[in-house]
């Protein structure tokens, strides 16, 4: 297979999912039309791209399901009510399981009703810190969830990268002159975190400065929020969804660590980032 | 705290009108029309008690995402078997990889088979998916959410919902090729 130089996957497993992205309306223009040229000249991809489009043709056919009078009726009456008791049709269950699980895991496992309203509530309450940063909408969250997205596009892009240096006077300049501001950027090689480039991530419509640090076969991203006279903050571990996520302040900048990496190797890189900013 | 009337208003507002696409997903992850009201109707009563922690956004992606765990309540109930756990799904995510590349052509219908296929066929397929794939299936081509809700919902990152979605894509395809 020949070298595409447009920024898309070179595998014919990644170039799949950027098609049905593509379909999804998922793609920025300039990837869209990247996509598109490639669909134009692979026939095999061409006859993808139509099965795909012709299968979401066939689903968009299925008949909706019909809410019945009678039943937003009954919903909507439970509104006004406004006490579900009322109308909770049935006895308790008496056989309420106690599988308690560790109310984060993806299946909620069997404890009764009144307890999954409260965990909602709690998870409301804790979401700012808790570890559900990929499940919930708060505003903490929302930013972990763009770090963690933004980490994930850039290992199925081309390059993780859109400066790629190994020098941070080169990758702190080309923050600099796109953003007006860049976070510190040590050189860690010697401690086996070496600084491969930086690139600008786009979280909550702001545009931040992330760096890309490699460790083994690891990438790590190091997204930088700025914040003005912020709070220092420790090292808070956010993990969740098979990704290591560590946040922390030092009152310049808000820190986001992600990686694949295991944790305890995560902590390692931000204890000695955090000794290496120090030091200068 | 929201004043009974508040809470109202905005619960008219923020569920009602995504009640079809809740019942599309509680139909899709139970299997049959009839439970899939009583989920929903549950549903409903969490989305009511927890309506003050509606921060804004997406609210169809946020009464989905009550819905989702309220099936997954009355699954565990009532159908505890079906339950996948979460070791499972990671298996299913690697399989997904190894077998995503070099489908053999057999497998690759030409679109036109594709297009018009019985209801029923469909239906079957859409069914017959393993649950994590049909879940996302479901949520993205038929509540139509976009990639980063689905994502947030299902606590995956982008990466796993895409390599799901193109994999339910894939066995829909192959199925429906087959069945011509």
């Amino acid at each position: 297979m020949s070298a595409h130089n447009d920024g898309l996957p070179e595998d014919a497993a990644g170039m799949n999912l950027m098609l049905h992205a593509l379909v999804d309306g998922e793609l920025d223009a300039a990837a869209a039309m990247a996509v598109e040229r490639r669909i134009a000249a692979d026939p095999k991809l061409a006859a993808e791209h139509a099965r795909v489009m012709a299968l979401l043709g066939a689903v968009a056919t299925l008949p909706k399901p019909q809410v019945s009078d009678s039943f937003s009726a009954r919903i909507a009456a439970m509104a006004a009510v406004g006490n579900v008791e009322v109308l909770r049709p049935k006895a308790q269950p008496a056989q309420a399981k106690p599988a308690r699980t560790r109310w984060s895991t993806r299946n909620f496992g069997s404890f009764d009703w009144r307890a999954m309203a409260a965990s909602i509530m709690i998870s409301a309450v804790l979401a700012s810190g808790a570890t559900q940063w990929a499940m919930q909408p708060g505003a903490t969250d929302s930013f972990a969830a763009g770090v963690a997205s933004g980490h994930q596009r850039s290992l199925l892009a081309t390059s993780p990268v859109d400066v790629v240096s190994s020098d941070r006077h080169t990758v702190k300049p080309w923050l600099d002159a796109r953003l007006g501001l860049s976070p510190p950027a040590p050189d860690m090689a010697k401690d086996g975190f070496a600084l491969i480039g930086g690139r600008v991530e786009v979280i909550g419509g702001r545009a931040v400065p992330a760096l890309v640090y490699r460790h083994r076969e690891h990438l790590i991203t190091l997204v930088a929020e700025p914040q003005n006279a912020g709070a220092v903050t420790d090292p808070v571990d956010l993990s969740e969804g098979g990704f290591s996520l560590v946040q922390w302040s030092d009152g310049a900048f808000s820190y986001w660590a992600i990686s694949d990496m295991e944790r305890p190797e995560l902590e390692d890189f931000v204890a000695r980032f955090r000794a290496a900013v120090v030091t200068g | 705290m929201l004043s009974s009337d508040a809470r109202a208003d905005r619960f008219s507002e923020v569920v009602m009108p995504h009640l079809a696409d809740a019942l599309s997903l509680a139909r899709w992850l139970i299997g049959n029309a009839t439970d899939a009201e009583d989920v929903v109707q549950d549903a409903c009563m969490k989305a009511h008690a927890s309506i003050a922690s509606y921060a804004g956004g997406n609210a169809r992606a946020w009464l989905l995402t009550i819905v989702r765990n309220s099936c997954y309540t009355w699954l565990a109930r009532n159908r505890p078997r079906s339950i996948v756990s979460v070791g499972d799904l990671g298996d299913l995510d690697e399989m997904t990889a190894a077998r995503a590349v070099d489908v053999p052509d057999s497998e690759n219908p030409e679109a036109s088979l594709i297009a018009k296929p019985d209801t029923a066929a469909l239906e079957a397929a859409i069914a017959a998916l393993p649950q994590p794939f049909r879940e996302t299936l479901v949520l993205r081509d038929i509540n139509g959410l976009a990639y980063r809700d689905i994502a947030a919902m299902l606590g995956v990152p982008i990466g796993t919902v895409m390599s799901r979605l193109a994999r339910a894509r894939g066995l829909l395809i192959s199925d429906l090729g087959r069945a011509q």
